[in-house]
């Protein structure tokens, strides 16, 4: 599970928005596999299970979460902004990053799950819980909603 | 021929073969807004996976690596680092000490009738009164929509009940006029599941307990006592 841990570092970021609440969201998902370890089936895919966990852990916290979330959003736009002269780099960043945050969160995780984390349909409509048809088009919606977003800053 | 864009998608990805793959690729092949289509999917799929990697490829933080290499045992026992780790985690229970008498109780969870949030004039309603009254943590029924969290007795000696349910959670005291609410939360779902846990509002009431409490949680004898006497 150690030599998991970076690639779900990263699908944890890219669910959370940035990394800081990508890992919080990767420790809870760690202790919940580790509470749950003996529901795991010898012989099925590690990844998998991890990834289920913390897209459940996400998707619940999300629905728990979201009016807080909004009620800080102003004020955190605004600190990033008034911040300490972010370089380009982070500014190039965040235009992935703040597309990504206005993709519903089914659309996010079938984006994230296949471009980033290179699972096939299959495999990722297995993690989000969905028939592969459903992941298909919530990938093309995702898809397209980014690159209407992004377009203009290739 | 028409292809869908779900296909194009799937081609692009590598996900089809055969005849299917062959239909498509040929549709491609003949039509420059198609394959500038596919361009595009791959053009971002390796934007996307390029913006991500620096998160993988940097070195896993020693919180997160400890969980899987250090023995289990050391994390109880470690009070400092268990303090720091709950500093370093919104989510991670704050009210550890204050449910402990109560959780033998609260394994029997959970819930009560539909709740309301109660709000009328800062005292719970009517019906909510009376769950506050009545259920006892150790006799709650699954299925209903609010449940008492725990019950415990704050700084001043009032009997306060932190509660929790889709129509909004809180805590109440009581006082001589009823169940005074001293904090309203969100409250969290009321799935009729084998095992709940509690919400980040739910951590978020119990916390706020601590703070109020004067004492650890009631356990089940000293939460029928305080029934039996009304609460007061």
């Amino acid at each position: 599970m150690l030599d998991l841990l970076p690639r779900l570092r990263r699908f944890a970021a890219g669910l959370a928005g940035n990394p800081a609440d990508g890992d919080d969201l990767c420790q809870m998902s760690l202790e919940r596999a580790l509470a749950n370890r003996s529901r795991w089936q010898e012989g099925t895919r590690l990844d998998s299970w991890m990834y289920r966990i913390m897209r459940n852990i996400w998707i619940d916290e999300g629905r728990a979460g979201t009016r807080r979330r909004q009620t800080f959003v102003d004020e955190e736009a605004g600190a990033r902004q008034g911040g300490d002269g972010a370089q380009e780099a982070a500014v190039e960043l965040s235009y992935v990053d703040r597309a990504m945050q206005k993709l519903p969160p089914d659309q996010r995780e079938a984006v994230l799950l296949v471009m980033v984390e290179g699972y096939a349909y299959k495999e990722a409509a297995e993690i989000a819980g969905c028939p592969v048809g459903t992941l298909n088009s919530r990938l093309v919606r995702g898809r397209d909603a980014l690159m209407a977003m992004l377009g203009e800053t290739q | 021929m028409t292809v869908t864009r779900e296909e194009l998608a799937a081609f692009a990805d590598g996900e089809l073969t055969g005849e299917r793959a062959a239909r498509v690729a040929a549709a491609v092949a003949a039509d420059p807004a198609l394959a500038g289509e596919v361009e595009a999917h791959r053009a971002l799929r390796a934007r996307l996976a390029d913006h991500y990697a620096p998160v993988a490829a940097a070195p896993v933080p020693d919180r997160l690596a400890a969980l899987l290499t250090r023995p289990r045992e050391a994390e109880v026992v470690d009070f400092a680092e268990a303090k720091e780790r709950r500093e370093t985690r919104r989510t991670i229970p704050r009210w550890g000490w204050i449910v402990g008498p109560a959780l033998a109780a609260s394994l029997a969870l959970v819930l009560l009738l539909p709740g309301s949030g109660g709000n009328g004039a800062g005292y719970a309603d009517p019906q909510l009164a009376a769950v506050l009254d009545s259920r006892l943590v150790a006799e709650q029924v699954p299925g209903a929509d609010t449940r008492v969290l725990l019950s415990f007795r704050a700084q001043g000696g009032e009997f306060c009940r932190v509660f929790s349910g889709e129509g909004g959670g809180g805590i109440a005291c009581r006082d001589g006029d009823g169940w005074r609410l001293e904090a309203l939360g969100e409250g969290s779902a009321g799935a009729a599941t084998d095992y709940r846990m509690a919400g980040a509002s739910d951590a978020d009431l119990l916390a706020r307990a601590q703070d109020m409490a004067q004492g650890p949680a009631l356990d089940a004898e000293a939460e029928a006592e305080a029934k039996a006497n009304g609460w007061r």
